[in-house]
């Protein structure tokens, strides 16, 4: 919101940035006390690591402005992995006799389908039967981290060629793919929803439905989609995860749901739904990010990380926070 | 006990205005006095100075003879006044009992520790209820209770306070006819008992049914109290209205002989039903009824808000007979609906954003849009609009209600609409504001745009309207010209039964 004076300009623009502040302050702490930080191959680390989650990140900040919530996000990376990994196996195998090639492909696809679909029945019962996502995603939080081990057999499945580990563990152009990907992931949603009346609509549904309704707006779909969203992104994240490891694993991204929200909160988004930014997430990935590569480059206790960064989370959040309560 | 609720010269100024104007009254128990009077005419701020809500500006109250200063809800308690508001203030989860004991339920000590003693808390709510000759189980939980039931658990929670007055709030609004005949045995009885009772209400056709005395005020001043054994309606009218000078629609205004839209039997069961007009090309419609009448339902029926089961709509050469809002505005209906803050804007959102609410669409090419498209069409619906804006980047819930009510109407005028529905536009809105809605419906009467005007100020249908058709108990009952009558006269057409 840009004011009109100049003078305000610049504390607006302080208001409006105290995360990225916030991160730019814990990257020179961190400069001057891990050793390794500064280095290329650090931040190379950081952003491939980052990215897996990052992704989801993306789609969860649509579906919190939408007003919504998705819990099974952590569950439907291991279950979109196992699934393509079975589905490769099962049609390079001797029943189908694909080529190891074409069954990836083919498995993939059938992945990131799925989960689209997933999602629409989610965004369906929310408008047709009022069911809230919290429910209906806790529900697919255990059924698919279920149907994963159902499908592995509670062991991982390693079907995969080589070359596939290039989708979770290579470079391009000297960069990790996986953050290639989250960086044109973020690319096309901060366009979606700011430059689209799609998103556009997002905001308004999330900031009082039955006013986006009367205005015409098509509630529904944009539930539905914004749902869809962020399955088919978890599931993407979830074949760059099985690609990294070269398995399917049913064990993969327990407690992500909780570490994406995590960073759409950072980011500024709120839970109230109607609020929030996709840049915002973005920094809210990376400073996570940072913060566990920080402790860990600082030999901090394993076991101290997670109350660290619980720590942190809250701080952030009040932080986000004081500048509207101060009115 | 027979009390008595006086007034001495109370004066209440908000800035800008007097609400009330050194007005004097006198209530005295055993009786019930209804406080009549039009919108803003003064009398919810004098049932909130009683109520200890808002605090005069200057003047006295006096129970029983003596002064006393109502600077909370909980003065006016211990002074004995208990307020019944038509909106609930019950808990649903919880019991009867509960529920007219809520924060002083009776405890006891067992082994040191202070519990909840529930025998004494049913026995006291029973003991109340007992009181009011009410027979209600105290165990029920409260929402499983119909609405009626629900007054009643409201009135005894009044009533455990022992009050020596009880002010009513339209507690009729959301009751049944045979309901509302339980409520007024219970009154009766109550007044009995020596109780003050101060019954504000809308509905002239209850006053002979529950009323002894009709008090009125009108534009902050006290106009008189009559008995109602003496009051005819036509000399309540008049003391309600007074002498008015109607102000008319400019003398260019025409509407056309095109139809624009057409409806034809329509229903919506339980809300309004064989509803059958039509609305012809640049004409401002005016629909006259009461709250209850079904007009809201009506005009969230013609906008596909919510769905109709009888008839159908016939616009723009279509004949729809299932609606949704999307389809409805692609055929060029708009809709400004009754309750701005909640079902209009998104406050958190900022002016430009809502502004371009109905209208993404339009605004975007193939879905895509930039700031710099919606920054045009907003500086060119703020000039149309007269709205005086110094940030539209700001949330739109930083605006006046007048200003709001007026981004509510432009976020159509970019739609290009044909039609459009206007329900309660005027609602706690300033003068000036209301003169510019005005306004801005006959500019858009002069560029062949339709309005179906909804407004509980029949002042404001007799100024704006070409025509108003009148709208009872569910169904419409005739069609008045402006000019042919007085706002009384129409008034009185709108609230008797013939």
């Amino acid at each position: 919101m840009p004011p009109l004076e100049s003078g305000s300009r610049v504390r607006a623009l302080l208001r409006n940035s105290v995360m990225e502040i916030v991160l730019l302050a814990l990257c020179i702490f961190l400069a001057f006390r891990a050793d390794g930080f500064l280095s290329m191959q650090n931040f190379l680390n950081v952003l491939r690591t980052a990215s897996f989650r990052g992704m989801i990140a993306l789609g969860m900040t649509m579906v919190i402005i939408a007003g919504e919530i998705d819990l099974s996000v952590g569950s439907m990376v291991a279950f979109s992995g196992c699934l393509a990994a079975w589905l490769t196996g099962y049609l390079a195998g001797p029943a189908c006799g694909m080529s190891l090639g074409s069954a990836v492909t083919l498995s993939i696809v059938a992945s990131v389908l799925a989960a689209l679909g997933i999602g629409c029945i989610t965004g369906f019962l929310r408008v047709r039967f009022e069911v809230p996502t919290f429910i209906t995603t806790l529900a697919w939080m255990s059924v698919l981290r279920g149907s994963a081990s159902l499908i592995t057999k509670g062991f991982p499945l390693t079907p995969f060629p080589e070359w596939y580990n290039f989708i979770g563990g290579g470079y391009l152009l000297g960069i990790p793919f996986p953050a290639i990907i989250f960086i044109a992931s973020f690319a096309i949603i901060q366009v979606l929803m700011s430059y689209t009346s799609f998103g556009r609509a997002v905001y308004a549904v999330g900031g009082n439905a039955e006013a986006a309704r009367l205005s015409g707006i098509k509630v529904y779909q944009v539930k539905v989609l914004v749902m869809a969203i962020v399955a088919g992104l978890a599931a993407l994240s979830g074949i760059m995860q099985s690609a990294q490891i070269m398995s399917g694993s049913h064990k993969t991204a327990e407690g992500w749901e909780l570490e994406v929200i995590s960073a759409v909160i950072i980011g500024g988004t709120s839970l109230m739904g109607g609020v929030g930014r996709v840049w915002g997430t973005l920094i809210g990935v990376v400073f996570l990010g940072v913060l566990v590569n920080g402790m860990t480059l600082m030999s901090i206790d394993e076991y101290w990380q997670p109350v660290v960064r619980g720590a942190l989370i809250l701080g952030a959040v009040l932080i986000n926070l004081a500048p509207s309560s101060r009115k | 006990m027979a009390c008595q609720l006086q007034t001495e010269n109370i004066r209440k100024e908000y800035p800008g205005t007097v609400a009330l104007d050194n007005v004097s009254v006198s209530f005295d128990g055993g009786k019930v006095h209804a406080l009549i009077g039009k919108n803003g005419a003064g009398k919810s701020t004098l049932v909130k100075i009683f109520a200890g809500a808002v605090q005069p500006t200057s003047g006295r109250i006096l129970v029983d003879g003596q002064p006393v200063v109502l600077r909370s809800p909980r003065d006016a308690f211990a002074q004995g006044i208990a307020t019944v508001y038509q909106e609930m203030s019950l808990v649903p989860g919880l019991s009867v009992a509960e529920n007219i004991l809520l924060g002083r339920l009776p405890h006891k000590k067992v082994l040191g520790a202070s519990v909840i003693d529930w025998p004494a808390v049913f026995a006291r709510a029973r003991a109340v209820l007992d009181g009011m000759q009410v027979s209600l189980d105290v165990r029920r939980q409260v929402g499983d209770l119909g609405m009626a039931q629900q007054q009643i658990v409201e009135i005894a929670k009044a009533m455990s306070f022992n009050p020596s007055v009880i002010m009513f709030d339209e507690p009729t609004s959301a009751l049944a006819q045979h309901e509302t005949q339980t409520l007024f045995g219970l009154i009766r009885t109550l007044a009995a008992k020596g109780v003050v009772i101060v019954y504000i209400t809308h509905r002239l056709q209850e006053l002979p049914l529950i009323a002894d005395t009709v008090t009125v005020v009108r534009d902050g001043r006290y106009i008189g109290t009559a008995a109602m054994a003496q009051a005819t309606p036509q000399t309540i009218v008049q003391m309600m209205f007074g002498e008015v000078v109607q102000k008319e629609r400019p003398a260019d205004l025409k509407a056309g002989t095109e139809p624009v839209l057409q409806v034809r039997g329509l229903g919506q069961k339980g809300k309004f039903h064989d509803v059958n007009f039509t609305l012809y090309r640049g004409e401002v419609l005016g629909i006259a009824g009461m709250l209850g009448s079904g007009r809201t339902e009506l005009l969230r029926a013609l906008f596909g808000a919510e769905a109709f089961d009888a008839g159908e709509i016939v616009i723009g050469g279509r004949s729809v007979r299932t609606v949704t809002p999307s389809l409805m505005k692609d055929l060029g209906v708009a809709f400004t609906p009754e309750n701005r803050k909640e079902q209009a804007l998104v406050q958190i959102l900022s002016t430009r954003a809502n502004l371009c609410l109905a209208s993404l669409d339009r605004i975007s090419t193939l879905g895509f849009t930039t700031r710099r498209r919606e920054r045009s069409v907003v500086n060119r619906l703020v000039a149309r609009l007269s709205v005086r804006m110094p940030d539209t980047e700001q949330p739109v819930s930083s605006l006046s209600g007048g200003n709001q009510q007026k981004v509510v109407v432009g976020k159509w005028l970019n739609t290009e609409p044909r039609v459009i529905l206007f329900d309660e536009p005027t609602r706690g809105i300033d003068v000036q504001a209301k003169q510019q809605i005005f306004q801005i419906m006959w500019d858009l009467s002069r560029q062949g745009i339709s309005s179906l005007f909804v407004s509980s100020e029949l002042e404001e249908l007799l100024e704006v309207c070409h025509r108003i058709l009148i709208m009872k108990k569910g169904t419409l009952r005739g069609e008045v010209q402006p000019g042919t009558l007085s706002v009384d006269e129409l008034f009185v057409r709108c609230m008797t039964d013939e």
